[in-house]
């Protein structure tokens, strides 16, 4: 899997909440305040289309939440070595 | 109670707005937002007249106070606190539509001290100490801000002014595990009421209190506005034909099923409406 079907996915997500982004979608965006602006129904939402894409994702993993798009990155380039 | 366009369709805003209105009256009463009932069957214009008479008791409106209307929606209760305390109201909204609207009602009702302006609540703009009451009914779970909001209400505070304000609360901490189960009835929620964001009563009371602001009280009034829900189904049952003519049946469709879900997030201990009265030193 690689870093650009992710950030795919978060794209697809990001254009159909009508969220405001950068299309590179660099690792350092906050998905949260003061980048993306989640709230947590969308980042609810944004965790069962990784989920249906990627058969896991990283909000409900049951470690840390990510907070940052490389944070999400970070986790499937883990799974993708492990 | 604030209301987004259900049916996605793309019309000239003001008409729009008028429509979309219109269907909100029907089905919540002329008041539009929720009721604060004796009983469970006391009529919703009784307990939405309730509701108001609940702020109008914490922000001791008297003749002449210069009262600030935080998301003033369709300018109704602005127009009241003119026509009743001889009060001065300015209501600010977002929604250029809304005051369009504001401004219309209150030339029809000829209440020059009532006026509107396109303005945010989270950053209004407006003159330090220039209020003796700030108002805001039900508009601040819109405002993904809330520490500006109330930030901006003490600054425009008069020394002595008072904050009223009255909303929909969060009464618990949902994990973000069960927001993900429970995704489908929040968009649900989303797409009749808007992108709200609910938070505890005690978060109000302490930012105001970190504002220098005296809380007087802060009172969870989730049982007394609970009938509120079949009240809103009784009325799109009684003006179904009406309704759908406005906003169309999947929109209908949708409000009904926000009330069920409303209701259980009140019954569950989830969601819950509070009120508050702040007053500046």
């Amino acid at each position: 899997m690689t870093a650009d079907r992710v950030r795919g996915v978060i794209a697809t997500f990001l254009t159909g909440a009508k969220k405001a982004f950068d299309p590179e979608l660099p690792g350092d965006t906050d998905l949260y305040g003061g980048g993306l602006e989640l709230d947590s129904l969308e980042a609810a939402e944004l965790s069962a289309m990784l989920e249906d894409e990627f058969g896991t994702d990283p909000f409900s993993a049951g470690e840390e939440m990510p907070e940052t798009v490389g944070e999400v990155l970070a986790f499937y380039e883990a799974a993708a070595t492990a | 109670m604030s209301t987004t366009d259900l049916d996605g369709a793309s019309h000239e805003p003001e008409k729009h707005y008028d429509r979309v209105h219109e269907a909100w009256r029907l089905i919540m009463g002329e008041e539009f937002h929720y009721g604060y009932f004796a009983t469970p069957t006391t009529p919703l214009e009784q307990a939405t007249a309730a509701l108001t008479a609940q702020m109008l008791q914490r922000a001791g409106i008297g003749a002449g106070d210069r009262v600030l209307d935080v998301g003033c929606g369709t300018g109704r209760q602005a127009c009241d606190l003119v026509e009743e305390y001889d009060a001065r109201v300015l209501g600010i909204t977002t929604s250029g539509a809304g005051v369009a609207a504001a401004t219309e009602l209150a030339a029809s009702r000829g209440l020059p001290g009532a006026t509107f302006e396109q303005r945010d609540g989270t950053d209004n703009g407006l003159p330090d100490g220039s209020f003796d009451v700030v108002w805001a009914l039900e508009s601040s779970h819109l405002m993904r801000d809330r520490r500006a909001l109330l930030s901006e209400a003490a600054r425009v505070l008069a020394p002595g002014g008072r904050l009223v304000l009255c909303d929909i609360i969060n009464r618990r901490r949902i994990p973000f595990l069960e927001v993900r189960a429970r995704r489908d009835d929040f968009a649900v929620l989303r797409a009749a009421f808007g992108d709200a964001h609910m938070l505890p009563l005690s978060d109000y009371t302490g930012w105001l209190e970190e504002l220098g602001l005296q809380v007087s009280d802060a009172t969870d009034i989730s049982d007394e506005t609970l009938p509120t829900f079949e009240a809103w189904r009784s009325n799109c049952a009684t003006h179904e034909q009406q309704v759908v003519e406005l906003i169309g049946e999947q929109a209908r469709d949708e409000f009904v099923r926000s009330c069920d879900i409303l209701e259980g997030l009140w019954n569950d201990g989830t969601f819950g409406y509070g009120i508050l009265g702040a007053a500046k030193p």
